[in-house]
């Protein structure tokens, strides 16, 4: 019974060295921004190493004594962060299967392109800014990995979010990067709006957010019978929402190629295996939601194929290898989707951890693709085969260009969100917008004054401080 | 008796500091109010810490009690930083006195118990804007002319029975703080005062929202439910309205002004919600939104001064000469919608929860006016401070005043995320006696 406790309490601790690591890290970040220290990038890679490798070490030790005692799930309550008698807000961590095989690929891929990007980005004027963003992204992980309740999935999701679009924007002496970080925190936002919601609707239906008054207090994946009402299926629907809009799954699937504007290590692990799959894992989660709406599941499969063909066919056509890379891996992710549609959850999380893995490992070759062919050529003494197009040719030649357009304008989903949801939202506020103006002008009878320029008086007084 | 008088004498401090500022030469003025709101701030922080809530009054008529002692410290600091955030430049004699007596006039309307006194003073803060903008010789007509309207219907009210709670009367005082808090139809004044003053002044009118002290006061218990519905529906419509606006500003000052009536917006839904939760939230909301809306407009102050009003149509890029700038305004910009890990977190958790009550298509629109606010401020981050390689032959790094501002703002907005728990505690109870669910600890002595 003694010894019992004790490996319960040493999970316990394990578990928060896992977040707590990345939570030091970025403490230590914001304590030299306040103190305005810069620390050097052998400091900064130091610190990255030992706190990633702290917490994957903490994660290697759970899965160990987990699999060891055959405990199949621990809880980690923080206790109640706010209590009132009509709202309970609850931060709670879970180490089960699931979260543990989620955290253990976050940490170990963390792990590599905390190394990779100490030599990538060596020199590089934003070299601090990119290990902020990393630190934020991988609590934001890391707090969704373990998360048992609906607030602390969301707060980890935020972070997720946030710490995607400003790498996005990394290369942001161009206006290009930050343009399209923009439009990926529009479709981010979009749906979070849809796990919001899902959160609320959850404490009502629950009286709490916890996951397991949701599907049951089972160790993932065994759950026992939800009960089926009309919630339950509004709930449903705004989870696979937001779980689209962060798998860039249809409707969301322009924002992938955008994200290719960030460094290759971002892009490599974000796009390519971690962020891309926070989706899947969302709906892993809540995957007795879906066993108690077949309807749902047939959604969750169309939707999770539909993407992979429409991945499928815009990945045939990029010409550049991050653009193919990220179809190519959306391709799989739908894939995914289905499998967890149809039931496989074992399955899906395999797919999920292999696919990962590979992806990363193409991505991170990407910038020495060139090289790599040529040692290809070199080994083989002759170039590669082209890979022939096995069912495209068969086609009549109007269907062919067709799809070949529809392909190479990523099947004109961009231009549709901009036509009908983006232009029409933006062309009313700014009708609104012209009308405000009118009426100020008529009431004030004043003309809005034009920018001043710079006060030069304070730009002198700045001067006069620096040392 | 003793903590009576030190609740006088931190009432009458920055009245003092006025007195310092007429009668010294006009060379001490900013010292003296950065000295007197500091003191102010320090006073504040001891009277909550210290002093017994609800045993202080003065006069019988300015009470330290569990609504205020709280809110205290919060509109101290909001006053100190906007003064902290001011260039030496611009802060004239004139402009110190306004900074005072606006700290003064929002700490009496807070301790205010009086309903007439809270009501004369809510009045008196309209007249500090109005100075700034003849000093400056900038038309005032459409601040006089919505100021006017909310005169009159104050006016009205009081003639129509407030004094008996007239259903007439206090929907009236209702409509009149509706026009002062510029929810909408009425909140044209807001652009107009934030592009034509100073933003120092616009928002010391704006973030103490005495609108909400006047309706938690006066207003909460007797009003009839139905008009409290009303107003909810138009604050919900205004939080949307706005936070769509501030999407598409062009002028930095126009989409700071949308984007705190959007944000004052839902403070005001939180309190027409008329339940504990909601009032909760909306105590919550209001300490969070103004700490996040006051570090906002120091960053775009800061830049303002260095680089002049920017235009939100193209790239800027001053990351780079810039960058305690550019986190302050991410970071507090986000605090502003609820971004986890901030003071905004909880207070907008609870403001969603609160609102399922009355429907998921609330709760929905809330959301929507959070996200749209969030699309504002990251279009806004990226104009001002990505998208171009700024260069200059001077450093324009922030000096050692501003530097302060800066540590102040970002420890309160983390550091205060995790004080969240007690204060949620506290405004729950707070809220309840509001409410008349619990008897108020002042009544029960």
């Amino acid at each position: 019974m003694g010894t019992c406790m004790t490996v319960l309490q040493l999970l316990t601790g394990l578990g928060l060295t896992i977040v707590g690591m990345p939570v030091t890290l970025l403490l230590v970040f914001l304590a030299t921004f306040l103190l305005q220290r810069k620390l050097s990038e052998v400091s900064i890679s130091r610190l990255v190493q030992i706190a990633v490798n702290i917490s994957l070490a903490s994660a290697v030790l759970c899965a160990v004594l987990m699999l060891w005692r055959g405990i199949a799930q621990h809880p980690i309550e923080l206790g109640d962060w706010v209590i009132t008698p009509y709202y309970h807000l609850k931060f709670e961590f879970v180490l089960d299967v699931l979260s543990l095989s989620y955290v253990l690929l976050t940490l170990l891929l963390c792990t590599v392109i905390a190394g990779f990007s100490t030599r990538y980005l060596h020199r590089e004027s934003g070299y601090g800014r990119f290990f902020v963003l990393y630190a934020v992204f991988l609590l934001g992980m890391v707090t969704a990995a373990l998360s048992d309740t609906v607030e602390t999935l969301f707060a980890g999701w935020e972070l997720v979010g946030l710490a995607s679009v400003l790498l996005i924007a990394f290369f942001h002496s161009r206006p290009s990067p930050p343009r399209n970080g923009l439009r990926v925190w529009i479709i981010y936002r979009t749906c979070d709006v849809a796990l919001l919601l899902a959160a609320i609707l959850m404490h009502e239906v629950n009286g709490a957010g916890d996951f397991d008054h949701l599907v049951g207090g089972e160790a993932w994946p065994d759950h026992e019978d939800v009960a089926v009402g009309p919630h339950f299926a509004v709930l449903g629907v705004l989870f696979v929402i937001a779980a689209a809009g962060k798998s860039a799954l249809l409707p969301f699937s322009s924002w992938l190629p955008r994200a290719m504007e960030g460094p290759t290590p971002s892009s490599a692990i974000f796009y390519g295996a971690l962020s891309v799959h926070l989706g899947v894992f969302l709906l892993l989660r809540i995957s007795p939601v879906l066993d108690s709406a077949p309807w749902l599941s047939a959604i969750v499969v169309v939707l999770g194929l539909a993407s992979a063909c429409f991945a499928y066919l815009a990945g045939r056509v990029q010409t550049d290898i991050k653009s193919a890379l990220a179809f190519a891996s959306l391709t799989q992710v739908g894939i995914i989707i289905a499998e967890i549609g149809f039931g496989l959850r074992y399955l899906a999380l395999l797919h999920l951890l292999g696919h990962a893995c590979l992806r990363t490992l193409q991505f991170l070759r990407a910038p020495s693709m060139l090289h790599d062919h040529h040692q290809l050529e070199n080994a083989i003494g002759t170039r590669p085969r082209d890979e022939e197009l096995p069912w495209e040719q068969k086609l009549p030649a109007p269907a062919q260009l067709r799809l070949y357009r529809f392909a190479l304008e990523r099947g004109y989903l961009d231009a549709l969100l901009e036509k009908l949801v983006a232009q029409p939202v933006l062309a009313m506020f700014n009708t609104f917008n012209r009308w405000e103006q009118r009426w100020a002008l008529w009431l004030d009878d004043e003309q809005a004054p034009p920018p001043s320029k710079p006060d030069e008086l304070a730009i002198v007084s700045a001067m006069r401080k620096q040392p | 008796m003793m903590p009576s008088f030190l609740l006088t004498s931190l009432l009458a401090l920055p009245f003092a500091g006025v007195l310092g500022c007429l009668l010294l030469h006009e060379a001490w003025s900013l010292r003296i109010s950065l000295g007197t709101l500091a003191l102010f701030l320090f006073g504040s922080v001891a009277a909550m810490l210290w002093l017994p809530v609800a045993a202080v009054d003065v006069a019988s008529m300015f009470v330290l009690d569990t609504l205020a002692a709280p809110l205290l410290p919060v509109f101290a600091l909001v006053h100190l930083l906007s003064h902290l955030g001011t260039a030496k430049t611009v802060t004239s004699s004139g402009y110190c006195i306004r900074s005072l007596l606006a700290a003064g006039l929002s700490a009496l309307a807070l301790c205010c118990h009086d309903e007439y006194v809270l009501l004369a003073l809510l009045v008196l803060t309209v007249m500090l804007p109005l100075w700034e903008l003849r000093e400056r010789g900038r038309s005032s007509r459409t601040f006089v002319v919505y100021m006017s309207v909310f005169c009159l219907l104050l006016g009205a009210s009081l003639l129509s029975g407030l004094a008996e709670r007239t259903p007439l009367g206090v929907g009236l005082l209702l409509l009149a703080l509706m026009v002062r808090g510029g929810v909408f139809p009425a909140h044209s004044w807001m652009p107009v005062l934030f592009t034509s003053a100073t933003y120092g002044t616009s928002l010391l009118f704006v973030l103490p929202l005495m609108e909400i002290l006047v309706i938690v006061r006066v207003l909460i218990t007797t009003i009839p439910t139905w008009m409290l519905d009303i107003a909810g529906v138009l604050c919900l419509v205004s939080a949307v309205y706005c936070g769509g606006l501030a999407l598409v500003q062009t002028q930095v000052s126009r989409f700071f002004a949308f984007l705190c009536l959007s944000q004052t917006s839902l403070v005001m839904f939180a309190v027409m919600l008329h339940t504990a939760n909601g009032v909760t939230a909306a105590l919550c909301l209001w300490m969070s939104a103004a700490l996040g809306l006051t570090g906002l407009a120091f960053s775009i102050r800061a830049l303002e001064s260095r680089f002049g009003a920017m235009s939100l149509s193209e790239y800027h890029g001053h990351y780079e000469q810039v960058p305690g700038l550019a986190v302050l305004f991410l970071i507090t910009g986000l605090a502003c919608v609820g971004f986890p890990g901030t003071v905004g977190f909880v207070p907008m958790e609870l403001l969603f929860s609160g609102s399922y009550e009355k429907g998921l298509w609330v709760s929905g629109t809330l959301a929507l006016a959070a996200m749209l606010n969030g699309i504002a401020i990251l279009r806004a981050y990226f104009s001002l401070f990505t998208g171009k390689r700024q260069q200059t032959s001077i450093s324009l790094s922030v000096t050692g005043r501003e530097r302060a501002g800066i540590v102040l703002i970002t420890l309160m907005v983390f550091g205060a995320a995790w004080l969240t728990p007690s204060v949620v505690d506290s405004r729950h109870r707070t809220a309840e006696e509001l409410l008349g669910l619990q008897p108020t600890l002042h009544a029960a002595r």
